[in-house]
């Protein structure tokens, strides 16, 4: 009985992810058909498989350079948000006042407004700052990771925020009696504890950045800034897109995020069989 | 505690390190030595399709003059908003591309006036960009629209009137061709076949403002009805074009399964990637038995006014190389394949669409693009909506006029 | 002198992040808010026209934003509805101790990785093609036709396809939420025979409040923010009848060229859903179980 249940549990679980992956495949295939193939059927397998759309995509991309840009922007940003977020909402959690209260919720309230709306105030701000106090916020790596921390911050410090409030007090009040500063309290004893949500954090952040697009392309302008889906900006026309090169790249640029989920997911979940860490 | 001192530091000094890697980075002129006479350029420009040439050329032009050029480019459809944001902050580039008098007119503090620039005089006639009497744009190339249909299936004197039309798509219709084809983007969809009512009138541009005015209406002018009458046959008698993409359309074509498609010249990349055995050609849309090709702009060089007197000096020179010397020539007529708007270029081998538009306007027989003066976005904003309740509802030619009026008023 | 240190840690704590969040969020917000009084078409050298509030007496007389509310209200309820309870689903079945959940996991979050013109361009095929077959062969033709070219059903269309796309994303939310939850707990309601039913209803939930009330604000605040899955599917047609609000602003500001009422749009929407969606998590924060 049981393992009838387990064995129709995971049968459901195979039906559903093949659909969920159904237009996974159109891309896949799709990215090896020339126009008149993929015209005649979108859905069969391509006549050959020659790698030769990746070679274009990836020439056209000038894909190391822009894959070197997203990975130094994705990883520094990343870590910056995980450091400042989760200190951020410890200290927002631990600090019951009106204040906290208030910085809580201005920060769950921005995460309400698009940022078709914000974008143009932002980048006549950004070029204030640019020449008045002579810090480059425009066309340099640095000044698109110094956003992407002020946009990503919100979620990250409404998840870490929920998640600290479910962790007993206790233990920091015994490591203060011990003498220990809130420092060493945060980076020994509360941070290690938070590894499920970083790791969420983590994921959810990458990916975000990795495959932005409007933000980069409003703050980038050189052309050897350019991140993965910025360079990909070659294969959309006005009217005609060019889907073998648009899907090869896309491929390009998911297959890395992919890896990464892979293997930071399994630090969300508990090792099965494993009891609870009390 | 050296743990804790390394935390603390590390807090600090973040913010600190962005500061100081951006201050790094962001020098402009730390490159080359700090020579300040070199001057440099940046094109940012909407044809995607051309960005590879485009550089090609402009390493062309570094190599012989020693000026440097940077192409940048955006996705094709979201060019304009891209620009306004970079000249809102001060990072506009030296040189860009505008569509029409409607963007001219919203950017005029940006552009610069070329009226005294030497080589705008091979701007062939009527075809500059022009504000009030200043010329503000020099053209990409000329482009032409009508009916691209295929020689096979298609006699043209039977598409040379309403009634023919008419007949001939019900003709198609009854063997299971579809006659004739728009696509749902906004300019295929309604975009540029509502030009024609207007493009034929007496004084296509003023009859446009006397409609922004609400002097004249759809509704009571005779070349309108009998566009809502060839809108309302179109809607009857093939698929509805509401799902029929871009590439759906061409194939369609290229298959045989559509006689005739409303698409211009630029069609002939999409094509040439399809295989057909047919001969093709380009028809004007026989609307009050019109007999001439939709001809106009679809894009300029212009120049960024607020830049630096250098700056927009090298411009100047870049686009004046482009358009006189023998280099600038070949890009434009073979890299770009464009048909060339200026009269000191001769066209090279041209594909089938194009020459047909470049007959049409060396013998003079075009209508123009009433499009180019147009209320700015009223095509994606107002007209399409319009056109898309048109082909999803049950509307009469009547209801067409009222609605195409409601739709003209409401981006008033 | 103790509380004096606090500030310190406190100051120290929070500020960093603060600075960066004002700079890049909140200074653009007031600037918003500022040409939201202002008559100006969005091309910095043009004149701007102080009009007072104007902009915001326009807006309640249009049809068009009163509409896109409403369809952006009416997409958001749907969504969050659809994408939490399959979420959710999903966290449950990838949890449980069954063979292929890790490459499960991974392959119900791919959706999420697919954006822009390419998702359109899949979709389109998918409920032109596909949908349009499926009518034909099961004769079913009334529910299978292509969605987003109905004005009836091209709302819809958003719904299951952001459903699609979102619905792995929020799993890992309830999947971290999931893991939260003290073995013992559950293994000691096994063993006073609670049903799985009964074990779902009175303890996984509850205990899984947080993990609600995160993704209801996640879901909430991407579905009234959508434009992207909007843009590449229906560009808002047919016949406005999918322009949600996103696009509205977006259109009103870089279509229409009318920056300040675009401007106003967003705060007046902003607004409104900030006041529901502050609502929501002050209700479901005080319902979170106290560990």
């Amino acid at each position: 009985m049981r393992r009838t249940l387990d064995f129709l549990k995971a049968a459901l679980l195979l039906v559903l992810a093949l659909f969920f992956l159904s237009p996974i495949y159109i891309i896949i295939v799709n990215s090896f058909k020339d126009r008149q193939e993929l015209y005649d059927n979108p859905l069969t397998l391509p006549d050959s498989f020659s790698f030769q759309y990746y070679v274009e995509a990836m020439d056209k991309m000038n894909f190391l350079s822009a894959f070197g840009n997203s990975l130094y922007i994705t990883i520094v940003s990343v870590v910056l948000i995980v450091i400042l977020s989760s200190m951020t909402a410890w200290m927002l959690v631990r600090t019951d006042d009106k204040l906290s209260m208030v910085i809580f919720m201005v920060f769950i309230a921005t995460m309400l407004i698009p940022f078709q709306t914000l974008m143009m105030p932002l980048m006549q701000f950004m070029s204030t700052l640019t020449n008045t106090l002579n810090i480059p916020m425009y066309n340099t790596l640095e000044g698109l990771i110094f956003m992407n921390i002020g946009f990503h911050s919100s979620l990250s410090v409404f998840l870490y925020h929920g998640f600290i409030k479910s962790i007993p007090i206790t233990l920091e009040e015994a490591a203060t009696i011990d003498g220990a500063s809130k420092f060493g309290v945060f980076w020994r004893i509360i941070f290690p504890m938070l590894k499920p949500i970083t790791a969420t954090v983590m994921i959810l952040n990458v990916i975000s950045i990795w495959n932005d697009f409007l933000l980069p392309s409003l703050t980038l302008i050189d052309t050897d800034l350019r991140t993965i889906p910025l360079s990909t900006f070659y294969f959309f026309g006005e009217f005609t897109i060019q889907w073998n090169l648009a899907m090869a790249g896309l491929t390009l640029t998911i297959i890395p995020v992919v890896i990464f989920y892979a293997l930071a997911q399994k630090h969300i979940i508990k090792g099965i069989g494993e009891g609870a860490v009390k | 505690m050296t743990f804790q001192r390394k935390i603390v530091g590390g807090l600090v000094l973040a913010p600190l390190m962005l500061a100081l890697a951006a201050c790094s980075g962001g020098d402009d002129n730390s490159e080359g030595g700090g020579e300040s006479s070199e001057q440099k350029i940046t094109i940012f420009q909407s044809k995607v399709e051309i960005s590879d040439q485009l550089a090609a050329m402009a390493e062309e032009y570094t190599e012989e003059t020693g000026v440097e050029v940077e192409v940048l480019g955006t996705t094709g459809d979201d060019y304009f908003q891209q620009l306004q944001i970079r000249l809102n902050s001060e990072q506009g580039p030296s040189i860009f591309s505008l569509q029409n008098v409607t963007e001219a007119e919203r950017l005029e503090s940006y552009i610069y006036d070329l009226s005294s620039e030497e080589y705008v005089q091979h701007i062939a006639p009527d075809m500059e960009l022009a504000l009030g009497e200043k010329i503000v744009g020099v053209p990409y190339g000329v482009e032409g629209f009508g009916m691209i249909y295929n020689k096979d299936l298609v006699n043209p004197e039977d598409v040379a009137d309403y009634e023919s039309f008419v007949s001939t798509l019900e003709k198609f219709n009854a063997e299971g061709i579809n006659g004739f084809s728009l696509a749902q983007d906004a300019y295929f969809l309604i975009g540029h076949i509502s030009n024609y009512p207007f493009s034929i009138q007496e004084d296509p541009y003023g009859f446009v403002e006397q409609m922004n005015a609400g002097e004249v209406t759809a509704a009571e002018t005779p070349e309108f009805q009998e566009f809502a009458d060839f809108m309302v046959a179109i809607k009857e008698n093939t698929p509805t074009p509401l799902s029929m993409t871009y590439d759906q359309q061409v194939g369609d074509f290229a298959a045989g399964k559509t006689a005739m498609i409303h698409q211009g010249n630029w069609a002939s990349g999409i094509l040439s990637e399809f295989e057909y055995d047919f001969e093709i050609g380009m028809l004007p849309f026989p609307l009050m038995g019109n007999d001439k090709l939709a001809v106009g702009v679809g894009n300029n060089w212009a120049i960024n006014s607020q830049k630096d007197e250098g700056e927009i000096q090298a411009a100047n020179d870049f686009l004046n190389w482009m358009s006189t010397s023998e280099t600038g020539h070949r890009y434009i007529v073979e890299e770009f394949g464009f048909v060339p708007a200026l009269t000191n270029i001769d066209a090279g081998e041209l594909d089938p669409l194009s020459q047909a538009v470049l007959d049409a306007t060396n013998s003079g027989e075009t209508i123009p693009w009433a499009q180019s003066v147009y209320p700015a976005n009223i095509v994606p904003n107002d007209l399409t909506p319009f056109a898309q309740a048109f082909f999803s509802e049950d509307m009469t030619a009547e209801e067409f006029l009222q609605g195409f009026d409601q739709a003209w008023q409401g981006a008033q | 002198m103790k509380n004096k240190n606090k500030k310190k840690w406190y100051i120290l704590f929070t500020v960093p992040l603060l600075i960066i969040f004002t700079t890049v969020v909140i200074i653009p917000f007031l600037i918003g808010i500022y040409y939201s009084f202002f008559e100006w078409d969005g091309i910095a050298a043009n004149a701007k026209e102080f009009v007072g509030l104007d902009n915001f007496v326009q807006l309640a007389g249009d049809e068009r934003f009163r509409e896109s509310a409403w369809l952006t209200i009416l997409f958001t309820v749907l969504s969050v509805v659809t994408i939490n309870a399959i979420g959710l689903a999903f966290a449950l079945l990838v949890t449980s101790k069954i063979k292929s959940a890790n490459a499960a996991r991974t392959m119900l979050f791919m959706p999420y990785l697919i954006g822009g013109l390419i998702l359109g361009y899949i979709w389109q095929f998918v409920f032109l093609d596909v949908f349009t077959l499926l009518g034909e062969v099961t004769g079913l033709d009334q529910i299978f036709f292509n969605w987003l070219i109905d004005p009836e059903f091209a709302l819809f269309g958003l719904v299951f396809v952001f459903t699609w796309q979102m619905a792995g994303y929020i799993m890992i939310i309830y999947i971290a939420g999931l893991q939260g939850i003290p073995n013992d707990v559950i293994e000691a309601s096994k063993i006073d025979g609670a049903s799985p039913w009964q074990r779902f209803i009175r303890i996984t939930l509850p205990l899984l409040m947080p993990a609600l009330t995160i993704s209801l604000f996640l879901t909430l605040s991407s579905a009234f923010k959508i434009y992207d899955v909007n843009l590449s599917l229906t560009g808002g047609g047919p016949a406005n009848a999918t322009e949600l609000f996103a696009m509205n602003i977006y259109n009103e500001i870089f279509g229409s060229g009318n920056y300040g009422l675009g401007q106003a749009k967003a705060i007046v929407f902003f607004l409104i859903v900030a006041a529901i969606t502050l609502t929501q998590v002050y209700i479901t924060k005080k319902r979170e179980v106290e560990m």
